[in-house]
């Protein structure tokens, strides 16, 4: 097997990938999803990690001790709501007008 | 009689089901002053993003609204007629290529009713047809998310919907059973639930009306919220996709040229083409991911590829079920060893990434449909009803959610002349017409073609093994030629000796008895 394969080779670089999004960010006390991150201490696997293709949820795997969740870049997919059985995410649709705006789509 | 409520109809959501709805009341002689629909994008189509192909003319039928939608949407991009299919490993690539005259109205025929598939791009296509929406009369409301659904003699202040869509703690999503709601009383909970819904609550006003039209997407809150979910049928990673999609953009001339596109005149649009793939690309990376996290050991992300021409962009993603993602792996680095395989890199060389992006694709099959489609005063349509089909050869959901806007249309204005807008009425137009559709009829007919399309081979050997066998087929080296069957046995024999799992997965009677599913594609 050729070495260009394995992982960690293949990194999108998904700051890029969100820079070419659109938003209209909502304030803080307006977050469309809210993360009890408490809860995630003792979960084991951080699906949420992994599945969000936003980059909004970042924990061990980035060396930190405790789930930091940001809602800014979010793109409203749904993922990590799907994929947190530890009923620490709350999830709905931002505000009116508020959030992600693709061009494309 | 009008006046007793704020509109007749209120429509949630302006993607296609909503809009087909919409135009249909209209054709039905419903008021455009008495329809009203909403979206939380502003402007219409922000929202939304597709990793599909609209099949069918479904749009035809809106001609009196929509005129020439073909030619004048700016959203619907390229008429395909040029379909590929292919099986790629990480070296190597193995294409099917059909390039059917007929389809694109240039060939056989110049019969527009040919024309049936296209390449679109939702936020501009949605945008067209909002306007669309407003040159006929109905009310278009932009940027407005729908908190709550009215209930006669509910207090609206008293539940917040996301209260009722957390999933019953023990239950693990998957196999669960209800929804967790344990700080609302009972009463409560079953006035939510089972009360007649007469309009819609937005930041603590009321609108009424004598039917909702429930057309919010994939990953809809309000169908979870207000039932039509059981927690038993409710979406879980299961029968979650997500794609990931990059547009990217070429130039037209580029594209015309390095896809062999028919460039489209006055009359006709451009031609362009649509392929879709099996991957076998993740296997070292899932092993790497594997030591790291032996959680999820065993786990090969059940994984395809899209790509599609747009007018001057291609759209280029995967598409992954949650349940199949092994920790260690972002689901943005799989769209990465996508993109980056030799055969799509030299697809998208010279281009330039103008939008990223991710959407849930709700693929639940017959047996995990919302428990309803209506309840008093509200119907369900389009993706939040899970109206999506699949089986591998196709991949259906806009055309579904167009024809239930259509069947939602018609059953409403028959229920609304009839007076009555009872679930039992609406189930009796509505979801009636609905089960009798091409709609349910295909999920019916390929329902064992899921079963196919998840075996776990079809997602780490079976690529390889093909892509293999094509390398040694075609290849000419001027000695002693064997039959392909020959060749396939030996690149089988070789890829067992490799690996365990292999060994395995590869025996004669598996192959078998996944030829044996694969005849019901």
């Amino acid at each position: 097997m050729s070495e260009s394969i394995k992982l960690g080779l293949f990194t999108y670089d998904i700051k890029n990938g969100l820079g070419l999004i659109g938003y209209n960010v909502d304030e803080h006390e307006h977050a469309h999803i809210i993360v009890e991150t408490s809860k995630c201490n003792d979960c084991s696997h951080m699906m949420c990690v992994w599945g969000c293709p936003a980059q909004c949820y970042n924990f061990r795997d980035q060396g930190l001790k405790e789930m930091k969740f940001q809602y800014e870049d979010c793109v409203e997919c749904g993922t990590c709501y799907i994929m947190c059985d530890q009923g620490a995410v709350s999830w709905n649709h931002p505000r009116g007008g508020f959030g992600i705006t693709y061009s494309q789509g | 009689m009008n006046d007793e409520t704020d509109f007749d109809v209120i429509i949630i959501g302006a993607g296609f089901a909503g809009a087909a709805t919409a135009f249909q009341l209209l054709k039905e002689g419903i008021e455009g002053d008495r329809i009203l629909i909403v979206d939380r994008g502003e402007p219409i189509g922000s929202k939304n993003l597709t990793g599909g192909i609209l099949w069918g003319r479904e749009l035809d039928d809106f001609e009196e609204f929509l005129g020439n939608w073909e030619m004048d949407c700016p959203g619907i991009e390229r008429c395909i007629n040029h379909k590929k299919v292919g099986f790629l490993s990480n070296e190597d690539a193995l294409f099917i290529e059909g390039r059917f005259a007929s389809w694109d109205g240039t060939g056989g025929t110049e019969e527009p009713s040919q024309r049936a598939s296209w390449s679109v791009l939702r936020a501009k296509a949605d945008a067209w047809m909002a306007e669309k929406m407003e040159e006929a009369g109905i009310f278009v409301m932009a940027g407005m998310k729908i908190d709550q659904l009215h209930i006669d003699g509910l207090d609206h202040g008293s539940y917040d919907a996301r209260d009722l869509t957390d999933p019953a703690e023990d239950s693990g999503k998957g196999g669960a059973q209800k929804w967790k709601v344990d700080n609302l009383p009972k009463e409560l909970v079953d006035k939510i639930r089972n009360g007649s819904i007469s309009g819609i609550v937005q930041d603590g006003d009321i609108m009424t009306s004598k039917v909702v039209v429930i057309a919010e997407g994939t990953n809809s809150v309000l169908t979870r919220a207000y039932h039509f979910d059981s927690m038993l049928h409710a979406q879980s990673k299961d029968d979650m996709l997500l794609g990931v999609k990059e547009v990217i953009h070429l130039g037209k001339e580029k594209i015309d040229e390095r896809f062999n596109c028919f460039a489209g005149d006055d009359e006709r649009p451009p031609s362009g083409m649509a392929m879709e793939l099996a991957l076998s690309l993740y296997r070292d990376m899932s092993h790497e991911a594997w030591e790291k996290y032996p959680n999820t050991k065993g786990l090969y992300p059940r994984c395809g590829g899209f790509f599609y021409t747009n007018r001057d962009t291609v759209s280029c993603g995967i598409i992954v079920q949650l349940k199949s993602l092994p920790e260690g792996l972002h689901t943005y680095d799989l769209y990465q060893a996508f993109k980056a395989q030799p055969a799509i890199a030299a697809l998208i060389e010279g281009g330039e990434a103008i939008e990223y992006g991710g959407h849930l694709c709700p693929e639940y099959g017959l047996h995990r449909m919302p428990h309803r489609f209506t309840r008093d005063g509200a119907v369900v349509v389009g993706d939040a009803a899970g109206l999506v089909f699949a089986n591998g050869m196709q991949i259906q959901g806009m055309n579904n959610a167009l024809h239930s806007g259509k069947l939602a249309g018609k059953a409403i204005a028959a229920c609304m002349a009839n007076g009555d807008v009872s679930a039992k009425a609406l189930d009796a137009t509505y979801t009636k017409s609905l089960k009798a559709s091409y709609i349910f009829r295909d999920l019916k007919r390929f329902e064992p073609a899921t079963k196919f399309l998840n075996n776990p081979a079809n997602f780490t050997w079976v690529p390889e093994l093909v892509g293999k066998t094509a390398n040694r087929v075609f290849r000419e080296i001027g000695e002693e030629k064997v039959t392909a069957e020959k060749v396939l046995f030996g690149v089988r024999k070789e890829m067992r000796a490799e690996n365990k799992a292999n060994k395995k997965g590869m025996s004669l009677f598996r192959m078998l008895k996944l030829a044996l599913m694969g005849r019901k594609l």
